[in-house]
């Protein structure tokens, strides 16, 4: 049970008064970091009994395959209607518990640097969505940015802002961009991303009333912490259908705030179809000078509104003038895939890739390398369930997170096309 | 799910369980198969109520020839509903499976303030008035008196109930307070009499543990049970303490002016009656002539009956012939208590053993031992024929009697001690007179005996081989169990120095010491910065705490504390303590983090959950010693040092660890739960303190927490706070499975599971 305590028992008879000094498990802080870690004990014998050595890439994978079943089984029900057009408000926590430094540099820069990150992911998977920035600082919400489809002008004005003091007050925050976000159309999707540092929130009034409001208003909140479980906060993400996780350190942090960079679920209420008027407007030239509305200065490039014929610098955006939602069809292209994920590979058991009853292909579908490790022994690989293609893990990763369609699906396709058209 | 437990089929309400509760359950059935006591200690949060209860029932349906009742005792009104809330559950889940042959008949029983439905008698505010109120409406005398005189008022329900007679009986099944007031409502019959009277008949009986430890109720309620009977004392870590105030008795100035006010009364009715119905009381004289045993022709229904921590003879022999006459009676009573208020004058602290009390009391007062022991029935005897329903205005001659009867009955075990003030204010007289019990299993002896299976069973009961000293019995079967988790969610850690390395205790030449003060606000500071929502700090007495917190005021800690947390203080008001609770509990919820500061062996560490986000750490500040001058506890000492060879050090250690491990218990209580726990004392660094510690704890505490400094157990939590964030899974991950389904139980053999568990 407690393996120390027969060596204590010897030593601690005679100090009986006297034992305050002896510093017996004062471990330093970075042996403390490897006892908990205890590293040595994942290491794994081979069936000669030599070590092996950790295999940080199987590891890695089976993290990501772990995270792609759950993704697809809660798409488990064939077609989850997604809500492509977002509109999310980033809420950041700037209170005195936000300097702390448990995080390196500090909590507050760490967050700033992976918001950064997650806002350019997030208008890469979502094109036709809309980002907002709110901060928390002395117990007051403030808004940092208007919602808007412009990753650059957020990022800056979030990197201008970066200081902290004073209490947090979640109410104030909630209540602020519930404000904002019930002005948004039906069909947007509206969805809170709070980053929260502190440990307690200072509210002004109930924040339950608040957390019904925003559920009445049908707001998604989510809530990432930095540093431990609060139940208020678990609270307002069961009520209102968002998640709730806290991360254990930096990169875990990046992980969980990426989670939310792919379209949610839409809220069943939401699930009626419903038509939307949008505008392809054209590049313009350029070298056609005009003045643009966003900035009202006169420059070159920018789209037309094909209403209205007013000129914008950058895609997506709403009219100024028109209020016709402007989009360019490489967005919409890109918002595609989250309706059509691809199926999750299946696992190949390495005893069926060595056993040579039926033929298996030796080497990766996707990038053409072989599958088996030095010394022949089959590392790790996935089939594709439809083409029945094998693929190493990188490309699994890769075909996954960034293709999004099947190279083997994809060519089979072609040449069934060409092959029918010959005919 | 169903499963077998070599001979027995148990029925089991939940589709898993635990592994350590089937070890539970094969370790009672063991002893319940060998008829003999068992000590079975099992961390809260696994479901020690529900194994108890299946069991016992599958036991019983199992083996239909020998018909067993369980008696549970609990502790608390709120255990005794959750206890038949569970049995509900169970009943319901075998009566699913076997049909109507399963069905049982189970009663809680509780004091009339609880299940009293007469509007009239229920506004009562305390107990002992509703027990007034009650008797007002239904003695016999008074009941009498109605017959002839209609505008005497009566308690319809009793009335009806009187008249259903023989027929007002519970249908089987699970009655809980609520129901049993329900179906009292609904057929217009007194739920208290009726549960009364279904105890005798009913399977399954929950009731407090007085009822079967104090032997003036235990003498009403639990007199005709059979031997066949299996006793529960659930939450029994304190049981020693309560068979001890069982048989304590204290006397104040307040309590001899009172008693001498009653003998005032008394006498006159004496006089009254004299005057009016002299044969009544010749009536009673006779009857005490024949001998106390023959009471049976006392009224039935006005149960005053034996007590049963009192030897035989006192039921056989007749009453000494001084005090059968009433007159008589008073004035040996009015001595005793001229005696008494004579020896509260005394100067100094005296100590006398009870046997050279009662000589004293022989040669100043002329009482000799056969008449003092005779006190308390005689009392109830004459209360009974001078039909006196106000009992509650003479509690204080029944104090009075209670204490004779004792002094005159036991030579050993107990002393009386004479304090004219109290040690720690002593500028202000307070004489008291105390008779101390210090032999904890004088009360529990009867209960020992009388039935077949004794089950004491607690969260904490460590270290395990204590307890059938104290109690002074041969348990068949003492178990200590662990938790089986799916992930460490207990985080015990054992804090010695302060963040500059000083040592920090409550020792006492240290606890006022300005650096231990100092490092433990700063270690509250700190740990206010990193836990989230609730905190419980105990502290080892309100004098500390006050002293402690009024220094932290001062130097300003408990402003910064503020800033994170709101603080909320434990108070001696119960009212106070119930507001500030309720507070805590709401700033809590809301977010805004709250700190409770509270007192082990106060109201709120025996009694009140902090569980999930109510207590994410418990601060446990100094080691809750008893306080060791105390006079009370010094003479017990001696005595356990003398009878049962314990020695002084080892029962103090073992009180304060176990008050200790009650208090960070309160954090845990189910699985799904985490918590810290802080030990901020460099005494349980310790190996004879920390050993002493419940296992189930031990196991958790790692040698790399067991001398740490505040600093590094900042650190520590902020890792674990990050760590117990995460999702987890239930079932258990790896070989270590947490739960079992049906098949994994008809899987492996017993000898299996046990290789698994241990």
């Amino acid at each position: 049970m407690n393996n120390g305590e027969g060596r204590r028992l010897a030593g601690q008879a005679e100090e009986e008064d006297d034992e305050d000094d002896v510093d017996e498990c004062g471990l330093e802080a970075w042996e403390r970091a490897y006892a908990d870690e205890r590293s040595w004990e994942s290491l794994q014998e081979d069936e000669s009994g030599m070590l092996r050595s950790i295999d940080n890439k199987a590891l890695y994978h089976a993290q990501y395959r772990r995270r792609l079943r759950s993704l697809a089984s809660s798409n488990a029900a064939s077609r989850i209607q997604k809500g492509l057009i977002r509109y999310l408000c980033i809420v950041i926590d700037l209170s005195r518990a936000a300097s702390e430094t448990d995080f390196r540099p500090s909590r507050m820069a760490v967050v700033a640097k992976n918001v950064e990150a997650f806002i350019r992911e997030f208008f890469d998977q979502n094109p036709l969505s809309q980002i907002g920035l709110v901060t928390i600082k002395d117990g007051v919400a403030n808004c940092l940015t208007d919602l808007g489809g412009s990753p650059e002008s957020h990022i800056k004005a979030l990197m201008g802002k970066l200081e902290c003091s004073g209490d947090s007050s979640l109410q104030n925050a909630l209540d602020l961009v519930c404000g904002y976000l019930e002005q948004i159309p039906s069909y947007g999707h509206r969805e809170v991303l709070i980053l929260n540092s502190a440990l307690s929130t200072c509210d002004p009034g109930d924040i339950m009333e608040t957390i019904q409001k925003c559920k009445k208003s049908k707001v998604r909140c989510s809530v990432i912490g930095l540093s431990a479980e609060i139940f208020i906060c678990k609270h307002i993400c069961q009520e209102t259908g968002g998640l709730y996780s806290v991360a254990v350190d930096e990169s875990h942090f990046k992980e969980l705030i990426l989670e939310h960079a792919p379209p949610p679920p839409a809220i069943a209420e939401f699930a009626i179809a419903n038509l939307i008027k949008m505008g392809f407007p054209q590049r313009a030239a350029e070298n056609v000078i005009s003045i643009c509305l966003c900035h009202k200065e006169a420059r070159g490039g920018g789209y037309t509104c094909p209403r209205c014929k007013a000129r914008v610098c950058e895609l997506p955006t709403e009219c100024r003038i028109c209020g016709l939602t402007l989009v360019s069809s490489p967005h919409l292209a890109r918002s595609y895939h989250h309706l059509f994920p691809i199926a999750p590979f299946d696992e190949v058991t390495p005893v069926r890739l060595s056993s040579s009853q039926h033929k298996l292909p030796k080497s990766c579908f996707g990038c053409q390398q072989s599958l088996l490790n030095p010394g022949n022994r089959p590392s790790l690989s996935v089939e594709c369930p439809r083409c029945k293609q094998f693929f190493c893990i990188d490309c699994d990763i890769y075909i996954h997170e960034s293709l999004h369609n099947c190279p083997g699906c994809e060519s089979f396709r072609h040449f069934k096309t060409v092959s029918s058209s010959e005919e | 799910m169903k499963f077998e437990i070599e001979d027995v089929t148990v029925y089991f309400p939940y589709d898993n369980i635990y592994p350590e509760q089937y070890s539970y359950m094969v370790e009672l059935k063991r002893a319940l198969d060998a008829r003999g006591h068992c000590l079975l200690e099992m961390p809260t949060g696994t479901g020690k109520t529900i194994a108890l209860l299946s069991l016992i029932t599958s036991y019983v349906l199992s083996k239909p020839q020998s018909p067993l009742k369980l008696v549970y005792c609990t502790r608390t009104v709120h255990e005794m509903e959750k206890t038949l809330a569970e049995l509900k559950k169970l009943h319901d889940y075998q009566v699913k499976h076997l049909g109507p042959a399963a069905r049982i008949l189970a009663v809680g029983l509780s004091s009339r303030k609880n299940l009293c439905v007469n509007p009239r008698v229920l506004s009562a505010e305390n107990r002992d008035s509703v027990d007034a109120g009650c008797r007002k409406l239904t003695a016999s005398w008074v009941r009498a008196l109605a017959e002839k005189n209609p505008s005497v008022p009566t308690c319809e329900f009793f009335e009806d109930y009187e008249r259903a007679g023989s027929g007002a009986v519970l249908p089987p099944g699970v009655y809980t307070l609520q129901d049993l007031r329900a179906f009292g409502k609904q057929k217009g019959w007194c739920p208290y009499y009726l549960a009364r009277h279904m105890v005798q008949l009913a399977n399954v009986i929950v009731y407090s543990y007085q009822y079967l430890l104090d032997p003036k109720v235990a003498g009403i309620i639990s007199k005709e049970m059979q031997r066949e009977c299996v006793v529960v004392f659930d939450e029994a870590h304190n049981i020693d303490n309560v068979c001890i105030e069982a048989l304590s008795v204290c006397v104040r100035r307040q309590t001899l002016e009172g008693a001498t006010r009653n003998l005032h009364r008394m006498e006159q009715e004496i006089d009254r009656f004299k005057a009016t119905d002299e044969s009544r009381l010749r009536a009673e004289y006779q009857r005490l002539v024949e001998g106390l045993a023959l009471r049976g022709d006392l009224r039935v229904n006005d149960t005053w009956l034996a007590n049963p921590a009192l030897p035989d003879d006192i039921l056989k022999e007749a009453v000494p012939g001084n005090i059968r006459r009433a007159d008589f009676f008073l004035r040996v009573l009015r001595r005793f208590v001229q005696y008494l208020k004579g020896r509260l004058e005394t100067e100094n602290v005296e100590k006398e053993s009870p046997v050279a009390f009662v000589a004293s009391v022989t040669n100043q007062a002329g009482i000799d031992q056969k008449t003092l022991k005779f006190c308390y029935d005689r009392l109830h005897s004459l209360m009974m024929t001078l039909e006196i329903t106000d009992t509650d205005e003479f509690l204080h001659i029944q104090t009075i009697c209670d204490f004779a009867t004792l002094v005159g009955t036991y030579a050993r075990g107990f002393s009386i001690i004479i304090e004219p003030f109290d040690e720690r204010m002593p500028d202000v007289q307070d004489p008291v007179l105390q008779l101390s019990c210090h032999d904890a299993s004088l009360a529990i002896k009867p209960v020992f005996d009388r039935f077949q299976t004794v089950v004491i069973t607690s969260g904490t009961l460590s270290p395990i081989d204590l307890y059938p000293r104290l109690l002074n019995f041969n348990p068949v079967v003492s178990r200590s169990f662990t938790m089986s988790l799916t992930r460490d969610c207990i985080c015990p850690m054992v804090l010695t120095r302060g963040s500059d390395q000083l040592p920090v205790s409550t020792k006492f030449d240290m606890r006022s010491d300005l650096g231990v003060v100092r490092n433990y606000g700063r270690l509250l500071l700190e740990m206010v910065c990193v836990v989230p929502d609730g905190i419980v700090c105990f502290f080892v007495s309100y004098s500390y705490m006050d002293e402690i917190v009024n220094s932290w005021n001062e130097s300003g800690i408990l402003k910064e504390i503020m800033q994170h947390k709101l603080v909320f203080i434990e108070t001696q008001d119960v009212v106070e303590t119930t507001l500030a609770l309720d507070n805590y509990r709401r700033a809590c919820d809301c977010g805004r983090g709250a700190v409770f500061f509270s007192v082990a062996r106060g109201k709120v560490a025996e009694g009140i959950d902090f569980d999930r986000h109510y207590g994410r750490l418990v601060i446990m500040f100094g080691v809750p010693f008893q306080y060791t001058l105390s006079k009370i506890l010094l003479a017990r000492l001696e005595y356990l040092r003398d009878t049962f060879q314990i020695k002084e050090g080892d029962f103090l250690t073992f009180d304060a660890l176990r008050q200790a491990a009650q208090c960070v218990g309160r954090v845990i209580r189910s699985k799904a739960d985490y918590g810290m726990m802080i030990f901020a004392d460099k005494r349980y660094s310790r190996h004879d303190k920390r050993s002493k510690l419940p296992g189930w704890i031990l196991s958790h505490l790692r040698d790399a927490h067991l001398n740490l400094s505040t600093d590094m157990a900042v650190y520590i939590a902020r890792e674990f706070l990050r760590k117990m964030a995460q999702p987890y899974d239930k079932a258990g991950s790896g070989g270590k499975k947490t739960l079992l389904s049906q098949e994994d139980i008809e899987k492996m053999g017993d000898g299996s599971l046990n290789d698994m568990l241990y």
